[in-house]
C-alpha cells in the first residue's frame, strides 16, 4: 500500500515541476551535436540513388584529392577488418558500407571524413560510384513470387523470405469459423512510417590513443547494449569503452538500432585517432534509418449472432525491407503482435506473420508502441468496428459484450499472454460519459438526414509493455531486465543511476519520486543519472514503455534495501528493536512514541559517523529487476469527425482519451505523453506514409513530404484515467508512454469510417488523405 | 518517379521543313539545353549526354539515345533515351513521340508527348521540382528550335551571307567525328528558383480557374 | 582558395566578428563559430524550425539564411532570452506548464513565441497556434506549449 507523502516530498501522484527543464529552456542541453572536442573531424555518408543495383567500381580519388578530406572509406575497406558487415538485433546482418550490391536507395555506400562538415559535403560529391541497376522489388506480396529478384545472396537459402511465426490453437479456430454463424474478415494495411524524433541520429566517437579508451557520445535508447555489441562486433576490450548517451531530442524507437553511421564514425577515429563527428541530415533519417510499420494485415472473427465473439484468425505480411533489422525481443520476429485479441474474450485464436525482404530501408523497429502492438491494437479495433457494421450494433455496445470481465483478472489469453489486470468496462463507461455518446449519436443521426457527415470511433484497446521476464525475453541475447544504484549521502540528498535512458521522458523527475515515495528524500535532493555506461548499472535502455515497469520497479525494490538498512540504524539510534518501528515516508518512529524518531537525513549522517557495532558503512544499494510479467495498460479513446464534402477533408472535432496505467508517478508527465502520442497517431493515421514508387524512389523521403502535424492540425486533446493497478509491480504502476500511439490510430481511422458508413464505406487505409475521402465521396454519389 | 508531360508549339515554317530538322536526331540534341551528342553508332543510335546543376549538385547523365520509329509520310518521331549519371547519383530514361501537323496558314504545331522516369536523388524532391524543370527546359528548347529553323531559313535566303546554316551543319558531329566544344548545362539554380515560384504561381492559378 | 568575407554581427546584445564562406548558413555560424548550440537543427527542409532565431527583430530559420546576410544585423538566440540571470516569461511558462520533454524544438518555439508576443501580446489560443505552426514538436503535441505561450501573455501583460 503506497503512503502519500507531502508535496514536498513528492513522492507518486505529484504533478511536481521537471527537473530537467531548467537546462533546456535555456538552450543549455547537451545533444550529442553539441559535443565539441578538440581536433573533431566530420564524417558524412555516401549513399545509393538505387533501390538495387550491382556496384561495379568505386572512386575515391577525386574525393581523397580535396584539400581537407582526410579519409574516404568504402565497403572494401571495411571488409578488411571484418566489418563490412554486422549484425542487426534480430538473427540478422546488414551492410555497414555496400560491397557487392546496394539494396535500398539510400543505403550507405561510403564514409568521407573531412576537417569541417562542408568540406565533407564537397568531397562526398566528388565520390564516383559505377553502378548496374537490377530490377527493384517494392511490393511485399510479390516477394515470394518465382519471378521476382532474390534480394539477398549473402543468405544460404536464396529467398525473400525471412520467417515465418504462428501462435495460437488452428484447428479449435479452425472448428469455431466452421460452425460460427456470423463471420466478419477485414484487410487492413498499416502503413510504412517514421517516428521522426526532431533531433537526428549521430555521434562522436573519439578514440584516445594515449589512454587506449574509446569514448562514443551516441543518441542511443540502449548504451549498455551498445556497448557491449561494439565490444563484440569490433574487438574492442568492453572496460576500454564508454558511451554516452547525453541529452537525446526524441527517440521514439528509432534510436534503438546501431546504425552505419555509428560503426563508420568508430572505425575512423580509430584510424584517424582523433575524434570523428557523424550527425545525419533529417532527409538520411527518414530514408534509412529505422522505419515502423509496414505491416499487411487480414483478420478475421467468428461471433454468435448476439455478437458475442467467439475466435479470432489473424494472417500477416511483415516488410522487412532489405535487412531485418528490427529491434526486438529474440524469441518474437512479430514482437508482440499477438496481444491482438485485445481487450475482448476469445475462446480460440490462431495468428501467423510472415516476414520478406524489399528493397526498402531496413528494421521494423519499434516505433512507441512495446513491439508491434500497435499493429496489433490497430487491427483488432479495425475488426470489432467491421463486426458492428456486419451485425448492425452499436459499436460501443459491441465492445462492452466481449470485454475480459474484471473477476477474469489475471486473464489468459488464447494466444499465451497473462493480462495482470484491466477493467476495461470502467475506461469504456468513463469514455462515454465524457464524451457524450447518446447525444452524439442522435446528432449523427439528424445530421445524416441533411446530408452532413459526423462519424464516431472508439478504440478500446490493451497494451503490452515492460519488457520482460528473463525466461522469454531477451535483444540479442542480453536479458530484458533492468537495473537502479542509489548511493545516499551524509547529508541525506542521493544520487541514483539507472540502466534506462530518457529522451524527454522525465526520469530525472519520475525517478527520483519513486526514491521520494519509498524513502522520504524529497525528489528534489535526488539527483538521477542514466546514460554514462561507465557509472550507470547495466540495463536495456528505453523504449517499449519500459522503463516505469521494469527500471521503475528496480528504484523501488533497491530502495527497499536501503530502508531495511536504514530501519537497523534507526534501531540503533533510537536504541530499540526493529521490530518497534513504524514507517512513514522520511522517518522510522518508535510505535506507540511517535516523538522518538529518526528523519531518513539522521540516519544517513549516522551511516558514516554513528554505526551498529559490525555493519558496514554507507548508505546504498544497486538492484537488478526481472520483471515477473509483463504490465498491461489499456484505455478507451473515443473520436469525434467531422467531414467536409467539398474537399474531403476531416476535423477532429473533439477526442476524449481515457487511460489506465496502474499508479502514476506524475499526472502531469503522464498527460504530456498522452497528449504526445494522440499526435503521433493522428499524423499517422490522416497524413504520413513513407512509400516507394516503381522504381524503387523512396517517397515521402523529406519533411516536404512526410507531414509533421503542426499545432494548427493538432486539436486539444481531453484526457481522464481510471487507475487499475499491476498486482506484480513493486508500486502497482504500468507505464504509459506509448498507450495513446497504439490506441489512436484506429480511433481516428474508426471515426471517418463510421462517418460514412451509411454510405456502405467498410473500410479506408490510412493515410486517410483528402483526396481520398473525397474520391469515396464521389464514387458512392454522395457529391456532385 | 515517372511522369508524363505533352508540350505543344507552334513554328513559322511549313510541315517539311520542320520534319527534316526534327527527324534529325543531332539538330534536335542541339536545341536542349545542356545536352550533346557525342557518337553516331549508327544511323537510328546515339550516344550522348545532358547535364544538369541543382545548387552545388551536378547531375552528368551519359547514355544513349535511339530513334524506334521515324514515319516520313505521317511525320512522326519516336525516341527512346537513357542515362546513368557518371557520379553514380541516378538514371533518367525518357521515350517521347513527336508529330508535326499542318496548319492552315502554312505553318506548323510540333506535338511532343514525353513519359520521363527519374531514379535517384533528383526524383526525391518530388515531381514539383522535375516537373518545372522539365517544363524550363521544353521552354528553352522550343526557343532554341524556332531560332535554328529561322537561322537555317535565313541561310537559305542568303545562301553567300552570314551562313548560319553551315555553321550549324558543321557544329553537328557526323558518324565516327569527335565531339565539339560542350554546349552549356543548364544551370537549375536560377532554374529551380523560377521553377518553384511558377510552381507556386501555378498553385495558386489552381484557385482562380 | 575560397573567398571568405570578414562579418560583424550583433549577438544577444554582444557585438561579434568572424572571417566566414559565402555558403555558411547562420545556423552553423552561431553553433560552431559562436559555440551557441542552444539553436538546434532538426530537418534539411527548412519545415521544422527548430533553428528559429530573431533577426532585426524578426523570427527567421537560421537554416535558410547564409551568415553573410546577418552582417551588420541583429541576432538574438536562446541564450540571450533571459535578461540579469533571470528567467523570460516564456521560459518560466515552459516549465510551469510542461511545455517541453525531450526539449529539442524549445529554443525555436522560445523565440518563435517570443516574437509573437511582440507582435501581439494577447494572442487568442489559435492566433497563438498559427503562431508558432512553423515550428515542430513531436513530444508535447502542442497542447502545454500553447499553455506555457498563454501563461507568459498573462505575465507579460
Amino acid at each position: 500500500m503506497l503512503q502519500k507523502t507531502s508535496p514536498e516530498i513528492g513522492g507518486m501522484g505529484h504533478p511536481v515541476k521537471r527537473k530537467e527543464d531548467l537546462r533546456f529552456i535555456q538552450g543549455k542541453g547537451n545533444y550529442v551535436d553539441d559535443v565539441h572536442l578538440p581536433g573533431m573531424v566530420y564524417g558524412q555518408m555516401v549513399r545509393s540513388p538505387y533501390g538495387h543495383a550491382r556496384i561495379k567500381s568505386i572512386r575515391t580519388d577525386e574525393a581523397t584529392k580535396l584539400p581537407g578530406v582526410l579519409a574516404v572509406i568504402t565497403g572494401q575497406d571495411l571488409e578488411k577488418a571484418g566489418l563490412s558487415w554486422m549484425p542487426t538485433l534480430f538473427h540478422d546482418k546488414q551492410m555497414v558500407l555496400a560491397t557487392g550490391k546496394v539494396l535500398f536507395q539510400s543505403q550507405e555506400v561510403a564514409f568521407v571524413v573531412a576537417e569541417d562538415r562542408y568540406t565533407a559535403a564537397d568531397a562526398a560529391e566528388l565520390v564516383e560510384v559505377e553502378y548496374e541497376v537490377l530490377p527493384v522489388l517494392v511490393n511485399p506480396h510479390r516477394a515470394l513470387d518465382p519471378d521476382s529478384p532474390i534480394l539477398r545472396e549473402d543468405r544460404d537459402e536464396k529467398t525473400n523470405h525471412i520467417f515465418h511465426w504462428e501462435v495460437g490453437d488452428k484447428q479449435a479456430t479452425e472448428k469455431a469459423f466452421q460452425t460460427a454463424p456470423v463471420k466478419t474478415k477485414l484487410d487492413a494495411v498499416f502503413p510504412r512510417c517514421h517516428p521522426a524524433p526532431l533531433e537526428t541520429c549521430g555521434c562522436v566517437a573519439d578514440y584516445n590513443p594515449a589512454t587506449g579508451r574509446l569514448t562514443v557520445w551516441e543518441t542511443s535508447q540502449a548504451p549498455h547494449a551498445h556497448r557491449t555489441l561494439f565490444a563484440i562486433v569490433a574487438g574492442l576490450p568492453e572496460n576500454n569503452i564508454r558511451i554516452i548517451s547525453p541529452d537525446i531530442g526524441g527517440g521514439f524507437g528509432n534510436k534503438v538500432p546501431i546504425y552505419p553511421g555509428y560503426v563508420c564514425a568508430v572505425v575512423a577515429s580509430l584510424t584517424l585517432k582523433r575524434p570523428v563527428k557523424w550527425i545525419e541530415t533529417r532527409s538520411e533519417n527518414l530514408q534509412s534509418t529505422g522505419f515502423a510499420r509496414d505491416y499487411h494485415m487480414t483478420a478475421e472473427i467468428a461471433a454468435d449472432r448476439e455478437g458475442k465473439v467467439t475466435a479470432l484468425r489473424v494472417k500477416t505480411l511483415a516488410d522487412h525491407g532489405a535487412f531485418n533489422a528490427a529491434a526486438q525481443p529474440s524469441k518474437f520476429p512479430a514482437g508482440l503482435f499477438s496481444i491482438c485479441t485485445g481487450s475482448y474474450d476469445f475462446s480460440a485464436a490462431f495468428c501467423e506473420v510472415d516476414g520478406v525482404y524489399t528493397n526498402k530501408a531496413p528494421g521494423g523497429i519499434a516505433y512507441r508502441c512495446s513491439f508491434r502492438v500497435t499493429e496489433a491494437a490497430y487491427l483488432i479495433e479495425r475488426a470489432m468496428d467491421a463486426l458492428a457494421y456486419e451485425l448492425k450494433m452499436d459499436a460501443a455496445e459491441l465492445r462492452l459484450k466481449n470485454f475480459v470481465p474484471p473477476g477474469k483478472f489475471p486473464y489468459r489469453s488464447p494466444l499465451g499472454w497473462t493480462y495482470d489486470s484491466g477493467n476495461y468496462e470502467a475506461a469504456m463507461k468513463l469514455a462515454l460519459e465524457r464524451v457524450g455518446y447518446e447525444a452524439l449519436r442522435k446528432e449523427q443521426e439528424e445530421k445524416r438526414k441533411r446530408g452532413e457527415l459526423m462519424g464516431i470511433g472508439i478504440s478500446s484497446f490493451t497494451e503490452i509493455v515492460g519488457a520482460g521476464p528473463a525466461h522469454s525475453f531477451d535483444i540479442a541475447g542480453l536479458k530484458m531486465f533492468d537495473s537502479c544504484e542509489i548511493r545516499v549521502h551524509p547529508t541525506g540528498k542521493a544520487m541514483a543511476r539507472m540502466g534506462t535512458k530518457a529522451q524527454g521522458q522525465g526520469h530525472e523527475t519520475t525517478f527520483a519520486q519513486i526514491v521520494a515515495q519509498e524513502l522520504g528524500i524529497p525528489f528534489a535532493d535526488v539527483t538521477v543519472e542514466e546514460g554514462d555506461t561507465d557509472t550507470a548499472p547495466y540495463g536495456l535502455g528505453t523504449y517499449a514503455s519500459r522503463s516505469t515497469p521494469v527500471a521503475g520497479a528496480a528504484t523501488a525494490m533497491a530502495s527497499r534495501k536501503i530502508r531495511d538498512k536504514a530501519k537497523k540504524i534507526a534501531a540503533h539510534l533510537l536504541e530499540v528493536g526493529e521490530e518497534d518501528l513504524e514507517w512513514e515516508p522520511g522517518k522510522f518512529y518508535v510505535k506507540g512514541a511517535p516523538s522518538k524518531a529518526k528523519t531518513i537525513q539522521e540516519i544517513a549522517f549516522a551511516a558514516y559517523t554513528n554505526l551498529p557495532p559490525g555493519m558496514e558503512a554507507g548508505l546504498e544499494a544497486v538492484h537488478y529487476y526481472d520483471p515477473p510479467n509483463l504490465t498491461f495498460p489499456f484505455g478507451t479513446y473515443i473520436c469525434v469527425v467531422d467531414i467536409d464534402k467539398g474537399t474531403g477533408e476531416v476535423k477532429v472535432r473533439r477526442f476524449v482519451a481515457v487511460d489506465d496505467c496502474g499508479n502514476i508517478i506524475n499526472p502531469m508527465i503522464v498527460e504530456g505523453q498522452i497528449h504526445g502520442g494522440l499526435t503521433e497517431g493522428l499524423a499517422i493515421a490522416f497524413m504520413q506514409e513513407i512509400s516507394y514508387d516503381e522504381s524503387g524512389n523512396v517517397q515521402g523521403g523529406t519533411f516536404m513530404d512526410y507531414l509533421v502535424p503542426t499545432a494548427v492540425e493538432t486539436p486539444t486533446w481531453e484526457t481522464d484515467k481510471t487507475c487499475t493497478p499491476s498486482p506484480h509491480h513493486p508500486i502497482g504502476a504500468k507505464g504509459v508512454g506509448e498507450s495513446p500511439n497504439v490506441g489512436s490510430p484506429a480511433a481516428f481511422v474508426n471515426a471517418v469510417v463510421d462517418a460514412l458508413s451509411h454510405l456502405g464505406v467498410r473500410h479506408i487505409d490510412m493515410p486517410v488523405a483528402p483526396w481520398k475521402v473525397w474520391k469515396i465521396l464521389k464514387d458512392k454519389g454522395a457529391v456532385e | 518517379m515517372g511522369m508524363k508531360i505533352e508540350k505543344a508549339f507552334q513554328v513559322k515554317e511549313p510541315v517539311d521543313t520542320v520534319w527534316k530538322f526534327l527527324s534529325d536526331p543531332r539538330k534536335v540534341a542541339a536545341c536542349v539545353p545542356g545536352a550533346e551528342i557525342t557518337e553516331a553508332l549508327d544511323s537510328h543510335t546515339y550516344k550522348g549526354s545532358i547535364k544538369v546543376q541543382v545548387g552545388p549538385s551536378v547531375t552528368d547523365y551519359k547514355g544513349e539515345l535511339r530513334i524506334e520509329r521515324l514515319d516520313d509520310q505521317t511525320h512522326e518521331i519516336e525516341l527512346v533515351g537513357k542515362g546513368q549519371d557518371v557520379r553514380g547519383k541516378g538514371s533518367a530514361s525518357m521515350k517521347m513521340s513527336g508529330k508535326i501537323r499542318a496548319l492552315p496558314d502554312g505553318r506548323s504545331e510540333v506535338i511532343g508527348v514525353s513519359e520521363v522516369n527519374v531514379v535517384g536523388i533528383l526524383a526525391q524532391l518530388g515531381a514539383r521540382v522535375i516537373n518545372e524543370v522539365s517544363n524550363k527546359v521544353f521552354e528553352e528548347f522550343t526557343a532554341n528550335f524556332q531560332r535554328q529553323l529561322q537561322q537555317e531559313h535565313a541561310a537559305r535566303l542568303k545562301p553567300s551571307g552570314l551562313g548560319a546554316a553551315p555553321q550549324v551543319a558543321a557544329a553537328m558531329p557526323q558518324p565516327g567525328q569527335g565531339t565539339p566544344v560542350g554546349p552549356k548545362p543548364i544551370k537549375a539554380i536560377p532554374l529551380v528558383f523560377s521553377a518553384l515560384w511558377a510552381g507556386i504561381i501555378g498553385f495558386f492559378r489552381r484557385f482562380f480557374r | 582558395m575560397v573567398n571568405k568575407h570578414l562579418i560583424r554581427v550583433r549577438v544577444n546584445g554582444v557585438d561579434r566578428q568572424a572571417e566566414v564562406e559565402p555558403r555558411l548558413l547562420l545556423v552553423h555560424f552561431i553553433r560552431e563559430a559562436l559555440g551557441l548550440t542552444g539553436t538546434h537543427i532538426g530537418c534539411d527542409t527548412t519545415n521544422c524550425g527548430a533553428c528559429t532565431v530573431l533577426l532585426d527583430g524578426r523570427a527567421v530559420k537560421s537554416c535558410t539564411v547564409l551568415a553573410v546576410q546577418a552582417n551588420g544585423r541583429e541576432i538574438l538566440t536562446i541564450e540571450g532570452v533571459a535578461q540579469d540571470g533571470k528567467l523570460h516569461p516564456l521560459q518560466e511558462g515552459f516549465k510551469e506548464e510542461h511545455g517541453l520533454q525531450c526539449g529539442f524544438c524549445t529554443p525555436g518555439m522560445i523565440l518563435a513565441s517570443y516574437a509573437l508576443l511582440k507582435r501581439n501580446p494577447h494572442p487568442s489560443e489559435q492566433e497563438i497556434r498559427w503562431g508558432i505552426s512553423g515550428n515542430l514538436c513531436r513530444c508535447t503535441g502542442y497542447q502545454n506549449i500553447v499553455k506555457a505561450v498563454q501563461y507568459a501573455a498573462n505575465k507579460m501583460a
